[in-house]
């Protein structure tokens, strides 16, 4: 890349900045804000429901939970609601004949560290950054993306999609239409299902670590590093498996598991390394990808 | 083959077609020809065992009722005594009686309600399916993989749970649950109509694949779980039916 096109785009990235501001600016010129703060102990638990809009949810290190609420429709309110440590915060719309549009409310929630999360959303967008307290989230079309968090993991979305970076912990999810994808994840117990949409696994495999990924279409792809250690057990009934990871028939003498001869199921069943870890891929007629890291 | 090998060949395939050195052992040793009697009284118990747990009896219904009713999380019209899923009650499903819904506006879903109904949905779901594999036949019709499980005279003579159409039934209830959602959310409606074509498109790949490979287990597996996402997928629906309203 030359000096012209760095300067280029550093224009167009600038540009591109000051568009984004003033249009947030301009559109929340009209908007209402909500500004909420509570004190709270140890480990707090926060309820987040709210049908549309974006949340975004941060840690700091203060011992309170501060609600940052924007909204347009003036039929909308921000109910919250504090029972000791457990917070509660809904978004209420007054207007029954509102359009999904106008119930659009953005949440910007600031959290200690430890705390428990609860998420519950039709529409939008969700982020959640460093808390490191358990996280459920149930949403319809959100997406989700989750960064640094620790904790159990507990997804449900029927076409929101999840990007989660750098988590660890535990994750239990499932969706439908959703894509999955785990970006340096450091997790010893991943279970992961979604109907037709892509799973991705970009990490180590933890000793012990138990890693369980399903779908029926679409595509699961893992990927691994010559130091990684695990026993897998991958089949797609109608797909295909494309392995390049040096698997030897399995050292802890697990019996294959067996299918009927059906002349298109495709398999993979042994181990690399010494096996530590435990991974089961399949796949009903989508893609098995086990590739090597870069 | 002697006895002990035979049993080791019993253990280990106890559903399994015997061996030819099996079946020879068998004509000459009384003792495993016995045992291998009792095997199959167990066998054919435990397949009447296994049908009787289909049958739950009509009081039941009452009793779940009554009790949903006295701690409050259910109230409307009455059930009537027994309920066939599928059955209209004085006009409305079973589904909005028992959930305590009107006719005539959106159904007033309750999660206690939709979990209870999910929970039998699963049940008979699990012990359908588990039918299926011995009752399948390949040349039966187009109605749906649960609709085919039992042989039509069996189900007239048996619960009324039996000859429900649990596929159809899930079909009307999730259209019901799709029109009661909030009319303003448009882009919620349409997200459930969408993975509902998918999850549904999923079922039909492992029905077609199920009649193709009646034996295969792996295949089976996967149209439970493509039923249990489709019961996900009617949860959450009746779910946004309250949250906005909450």
């Amino acid at each position: 890349m030359n000096a012209r096109t760095i300067t280029v785009n550093c224009v167009s990235a600038a540009g591109a900045t000051m568009a984004a501001f003033l249009l947030s600016t301009g559109a929340y010129a009209q908007t209402h804000r909500t500004e909420r703060h509570f004190a709270v102990e140890g480990k707090p638990v926060v309820t987040v429901q709210n049908p549309s809009g974006h949340i975004l949810v941060k840690a700091w290190d203060k011992h309170e939970v501060m609600v940052v609420g924007r909204f347009a429709a003036s039929s909308v309110e921000v109910d919250t609601e504090q029972v000791g440590n457990r917070i509660e915060v809904a978004t209420h719309v007054g207007d029954p004949h509102a359009s999904g549009g106008d119930t659009k409310t953005d949440y910007e929630i600031t959290v200690p560290t430890e705390t428990e999360l609860q998420v519950r959303t039709d529409s939008g967008n969700v982020t959640i950054d460093s808390v490191h307290g358990d996280v459920s989230f149930d949403s319809v079309t959100a997406d989700l993306a989750l960064q640094d968090v620790e904790g159990y993991l507990a997804i449900k979305t029927i076409g929101g999609s999840t990007i989660c970076t750098r988590c660890a912990g535990r994750m239990d999810a499932n969706s439908i239409s959703g894509n999955f994808q785990l970006i340096q994840p450091v997790m010893d117990n991943v279970r992961v299902q979604t109907s037709s949409g892509n799973i991705l696994f970009d990490g180590s495999f933890l000793s012990r670590g138990i890693y369980v990924l399903k779908n029926y279409s679409g595509t699961i792809e893992v990927r691994f590093s010559s130091n990684d250690s695990f026993d897998v057990n991958a089949s797609s009934l109608f797909g295909n498996v494309v392995n390049q990871a040096p698997v030897v028939p399995d050292r802890h003498q697990m019996r294959a598991p067996k299918y009927p001869p059906n002349g298109m199921a495709q398999s993979l069943f042994g181990s690399m390394n010494e096996g530590h870890a435990k991974v089961e891929l399949s796949s009903f007629s989508g893609t098995i990808k086990i590739l090597k890291r870069d | 083959m002697q006895c002990v090998q035979f049993d080791k060949t019993v253990e280990n395939e106890p559903d399994g077609p015997l061996p030819a050195d099996a079946i020879l052992h068998l004509e000459t040793c009384p003792d495993c020809r016995l045992l291998r009697s009792d095997l199959d009284v167990i066998r054919a118990a435990s397949r009447e065992w296994g049908a009787e747990e289909l049958v739950p009896p009509p009081a039941i219904w009452v009793a779940l009722r009554a009790q949903h009713e006295s701690e409050g999380l259910i109230h409307g019209p009455q059930v009537p005594t027994h309920v066939q899923l599928g059955d209209s009650v004085g006009g409305k499903s079973w589904l909005t009686a028992l959930l305590g819904g009107s006719g005539t506006s959106a159904p007033r879903l309750s999660l206690a309600g939709a979990g209870c109904l999910l929970l039998v949905a699963s049940a008979l779901l699990g012990l359908q399916l588990r039918m299926y594999s011995g009752n399948v036949s390949s040349n039966a019709g187009s109605g749906g993989v649960l609709a085919r499980v039992l042989p039509a005279a069996d189900s007239a003579s048996a619960s009324p749970l039996l000859g429900l159409d649990l596929h159809q039934t899930l079909e009307g209830d999730m259209e019901r649950v799709m029109a009661s959602l909030p009319g303003q959310n448009a882009s919620l409606a349409m997200s459930l109509e969408e993975n509902l074509g998918i999850v549904d498109h999923l079922i039909a790949a492992c029905e077609k694949s199920m009649r193709e490979q009646p034996d295969n287990p792996a295949v089976r597996q996967y149209l439970y779980g493509a039923y249990q996402q489709k019961a996900v997928l009617l949860a959450t629906a009746i779910d946004r039916t309250t949250l906005e309203d909450r």
